[in-house]
């Protein structure tokens, strides 16, 4: 591929580019989906196209292709340095420059044991029929969805830099879920595990078939259980839970593109101001954020970013003060920052990449002794939730409203009933200064999340959230009309 | 951009190769540019073609699908190779349905302007210019995405169906941030000639100088207008849950209500063909013929969506499509609705809604871009957001008075509606 990388870097060059970049992305993915009894959807699908980056005069082009061959990628190139020239009519106040970045040439590939590709769809399609058929002979049970999905994805990129970039990673993700009816009463239970960088191991280590009955049995305790309590209690959460809680209220508000504005037409902004590093209690002294994208396993853990930026580790949120920011090469030295923290990624080869959610978890407690049994001894009154559910968050990431996927009553130190239809509302930074408790690491658990939507035309990204069980004090609960 | 005979030869092509296998073959091609600016400046400019092949066999009622964006010879081979080998391979589906034949379209009004294929990225951002300039005389900063597309859309199968469709689409969003609040402007049309950049600018402009430094309220139970861009994307989750087949199984709102009253009177919605403002597609779901359908009739649930299947089964027509919707207005504008009120919110739109109760389509969201308060036929003040927990079928049974319906994005014509006791729950600081 080199020298229709170099063709495109000098056609730019030739151009008049100060830094410019092509990334060349194949993707093969493989899906199958089953609804009831039925196989809805067996397939795979194949993509390949690429994309030339210019910045010229601080103002920047992006053209992409599907066609590889000498003279169409001259003319993408070309193509991207006459939109450079279109987006100089409206200029920004400081020209757009890159971060600067070592030069890296390297060749990695992601975790794969058991290759997705090479097993068979009838072995997919008749694990999943094996589950919905287990949950729809629960009783009640009038609905089941399964679904697979394998993300071969692999990126090649060469910069003005001098980097050349060869990268596979390989996505599996899994999906198992039902519906109970009983009586008006509909609910739904499902998988929580979420998603991993892996291949078919992942599958079978999740084992759905095993827990397929379970979930279809509380979808029917929910169902039958009391509706949400309501008034200031506590809570304890499980990691599943908090995933979904920490992307929406820690891993957005810390993006600095939309802290510079540059998202408010759609995802918003950010309460967070670049000022407020080092200095904002985001949350009390025991919550530890870390953005990590070369977590084992994560699905951010790209090896580089769609800037050409070696991926690493950094803390987000030390001892409850905001620490760090996600970055790209072109927003961090619009805050005097010198290099970027490795946080922009593209889901295709046709979208411009942009300033994302890196692998970001909080840290289990330092008392590796304490167990959820513990955080839960320790309520007097409050609700223990499972899983993902319901949820919305303001556009500057305050105010938040929040379900879940399995409810439990705590009353004297002790989970005394199920529940259903329960919500939660707080502010971000009322909500992490809260957290009181922290499960140790033995009770820390990653959570994949394949279906990140940011940006216009909206761009689908993974990331991994992880958590041990946490504790919050004095939260709002089942504010929602029910 | 392909033509229709070099598409229909391209369709035609494969489906000799897989002889004696019931096939379907769809293509799908875009030529786009979209263009995004924050903080006053262009902050990404995009421009490419894409085009798909998608194929589904089945062997009796074992089926497998491929899809590719590649053409040449080689690829067009596997797709047809591993196709079959899946379709070989995959248990059978108790719930198969034979692929129609062939449809007789309707004639519509088409969605597709050839300025849009002609448009380059020079005059999109001389628009952006133009609401960047606006904004800036105000000592205010503009974000948004100014972005064109021409889509063409083909389908065939060994049944002997084939259907050619185009559209194009000139979709301008604009959102303007004050020093204390923010006002938004869209507008979605066929045509680039049909965008009326003057007014969205305008708009834009007095929506954000309306909305600035807003004042405390406290949530509870208003009347509120919901302007047509707020009515989108609460309303979609609505039409999202016509499915037949989820209600007959009992897991959402409309379970067992078809032929009942569940909304105000004046509630009519509907898909039509005839509309030129909102062209329909021409073909839904495997290629079916799209036609007019009334889903709601005075306020009565005339008909839920079906798929093949579930229409086979209940021995009705299947519904190839659910959009685009139309909502029958009332002769007033959204001036006139605020009018009409005694003491009430405006809201401009909507943000972030989800389920709380799926069953009983209850909602949670956040209001943005512009709520006021208005008093005795006038408004008094702009007001910050508010999370507000309610269901579409309250709302739509509390309807006092409606606008004319405007197109809203891609899918729907919809007017303002002024309603009674919504639920806010939960105010915020954030603007």
């Amino acid at each position: 591929m080199k020298e229709y990388t170099n063709l495109a870097l000098e056609a730019a060059r030739g151009a008049g580019a100060d830094f410019a970049d092509m990334r060349i992305v194949e993707e093969r993915q493989n899906r199958v989906f089953v609804q009831r009894r039925s196989l809805k959807l067996i397939d795979e699908t194949e993509s390949f196209g690429y994309a030339i980056r210019v910045l010229i005069n601080g103002a920047w082009g992006f053209a992409s292709s599907t066609k590889l061959n000498k003279e169409e990628v001259v003319a993408t190139a070309r193509r991207a340095a006459a939109i450079a020239k279109a987006s100089a009519k409206v200029p920004k106040d400081t020209p757009a420059v890159m971060a600067p970045e070592s030069k890296y040439v390297d060749t990695q590939v992601g975790p794969c044991e058991e290759d997705p590709f090479k097993v068979s769809n009838k072995e997919k399609a008749e694990l999943l029929l094996a589950c919905t058929d287990t949950m729809l002979n629960q009783p009640n049970i009038v609905m089941a969805v399964g679904y697979l999905q394998f993300i071969k994805m692999h990126r090649i990129i060469a910069n003005s830099d001098g980097s050349y970039l060869d990268l596979t990673n390989y996505f599996a993700n899994p999906h198992l879920g039902c519906y109970a009816v009983d009586g008006n009463e509909s609910q739904d239970r499902s998988y929580q595990g979420g998603a991993k960088q892996a291949g078919y191991e992942f599958i079978r280590e999740i084992d759905l078939a095993g827990n397929a009955k379970k979930w279809a049995e509380e979808a029917l305790i929910k169902c039958r259980a009391e509706d949400t309590p309501s008034g200031v209690m506590d809570l304890v959460l499980d990691p599943m839970h908090l995933a979904l809680t920490m992307h929406e209220s820690v891993g957005h508000p810390t993006e600095l593109d939309r802290i510079l504005g540059w998202e408010a037409n759609m995802a918003g902004r950010s309460f967070v101001k670049p000022e407020f590093v080092g200095n904002l209690q985001y949350g009390s002294e025991i919550v530890n954020f870390t953005a990590n994208n070369v977590l084992e396993g994560g699905l951010g853990s790209w090896f580089y970013d769609d800037d050409g930026v070696k991926m690493h580790k950094f803390a987000m949120v030390k001892d409850g003060v905001l620490n760090s920011l996600g970055c790209t090469r072109e927003t961090a030295p619009i805050i005097g920052w010198e290099r970027s923290n490795g946080c922009c990624r593209s889901d295709d080869f046709e979208h411009f990449p942009i300033n994302r959610i890196p692998n970001l978890y909080l840290e289990p407690g330092k008392d590796d002794s304490v167990t959820p049994g513990d955080l839960i001894s320790g309520v007097d009154k409050g609700v223990y939730i499972e899983g993902m559910g319901s949820f919305s968050i303001d556009q500057m990431r305050n105010n938040f409203q929040f379900g879940g996927d399995m409810f439990w009553m705590i009353e004297g130190g002790k989970i005394t009933k199920p529940l259903k239809k329960v919500t939660y509302q707080a502010q971000t930074t009322q909500f992490w200064n809260s957290c009181d408790g922290l499960a140790g690491k033995d009770y820390w658990k990653p959570h994949g999340v394949m279906n990140c939507g940011k940006g216009e035309p909206m761009q689908v990204m993974r990331m991994t959230h992880g958590a041990s069980h946490t504790r919050f004090r004095n939260i709002n609960v089942g504010g929602a009309k029910i | 951009m392909r033509t229709q005979n070099e598409i229909k030869q391209i369709l035609d092509s494969i489906l000799t190769k897989v002889p004696g296998l019931e096939t379907q073959v769809s293509y799908s091609g875009e030529k786009n540019l979209a263009t995004r600016f924050g903080e006053n400046s262009i902050t990404q400019n995009m421009g490419g073609e894409v085009e798909n092949l998608r194929i589904l066999v089945y062997k009796g009622k074992r089926s497998g699908s491929y899809e590719t964006n590649r053409f040449d010879d080689e690829s067009l081979k596997r797709l047809v190779d591993i196709a079959v080998a899946m379709a070989e391979d995959s248990p059978e589906d108790p719930e198969y349905v034979p692929l129609p034949g062939p449809q007789e379209y309707l004639d519509m009004p088409e969605g597709w302007n050839d300025d849009v294929v002609e448009l380059g990225p020079e005059a999109i951002a001389e628009d952006i210019g133009k609401v960047v300039s606006a904004a800036k005389a105000k000592g205010f900063r503009a974000s948004g995405l100014f972005e064109a597309q021409a889509e063409v859309s083909a389908i065939a199968n060994t049944n002997g169906l084939f259907a050619y469709d185009r559209s194009s689409d000139v979709t301008y969003s604009t959102t303007v941030h004050g020093p204390v609040g923010s006002g938004k402007a869209e507008v979605s049309r066929n045509s680039f000639g049909e965008i009326d950049i003057d007014k969205m600018v305008q708009t834009a402009i007095t929506n954000a100088e309306m909305a600035q430094n807003p004042a405390d309220i406290e949530p509870g139970d208003y009347t509120v207008i919901f302007e047509p861009s707020a009515m989108l994307e609460f309303f979609a989750f609505m039409a999202w849950n016509m499915g037949a087949r989820d209600a007959d199984e009992g897991t959402t709102v409309f379970a067992g209500k078809v032929g009942e009253k569940l909304f105000s009177d004046k509630l009519n919605i509907s898909l039509k063909t005839d509309v030129p403002e909102l062209p329909a597609p021409i073909f839904g779901d495997a290629g079916l013929a799209v036609e007019p359908r009334k889903w709601i009739k005075n306020g009565v649930l005339e008909r839920l969506r079906h798929g093949r299947f579930w229409a086979e089964k209940k021995g009705v027509e299947p519904d190839p499509t659910m959009f685009p919707v139309f909502m029958e207005g009332e002769d007033n504008t959204v001036d006139d609705l605020v009018k009409k009120c005694k003491r009430g919110l405006l809201v401009k739109n909507l943000w972030y809604i989800r389920y709380v109760d799926r069953r009983e389509l209850l909602l949670t969201g956040m209001t943005r871009d512009g709520v006021f308060l208005v008093e005795d036929g006038k408004i008094v003040k702009p007001v910050k957001n508010l999370r507000w927990n309610e269901s579409p079928i309250v709302f739509l049974n509390n309807i006092v008075a409606m606008s004319k319906p405007e197109r809203v994005g891609h899918y729907a014509m919809l007017p303002g509606v002024m309603s009674e006791g919504f639920t806010f729950s939960s105010k915020t600081e954030s603007l």
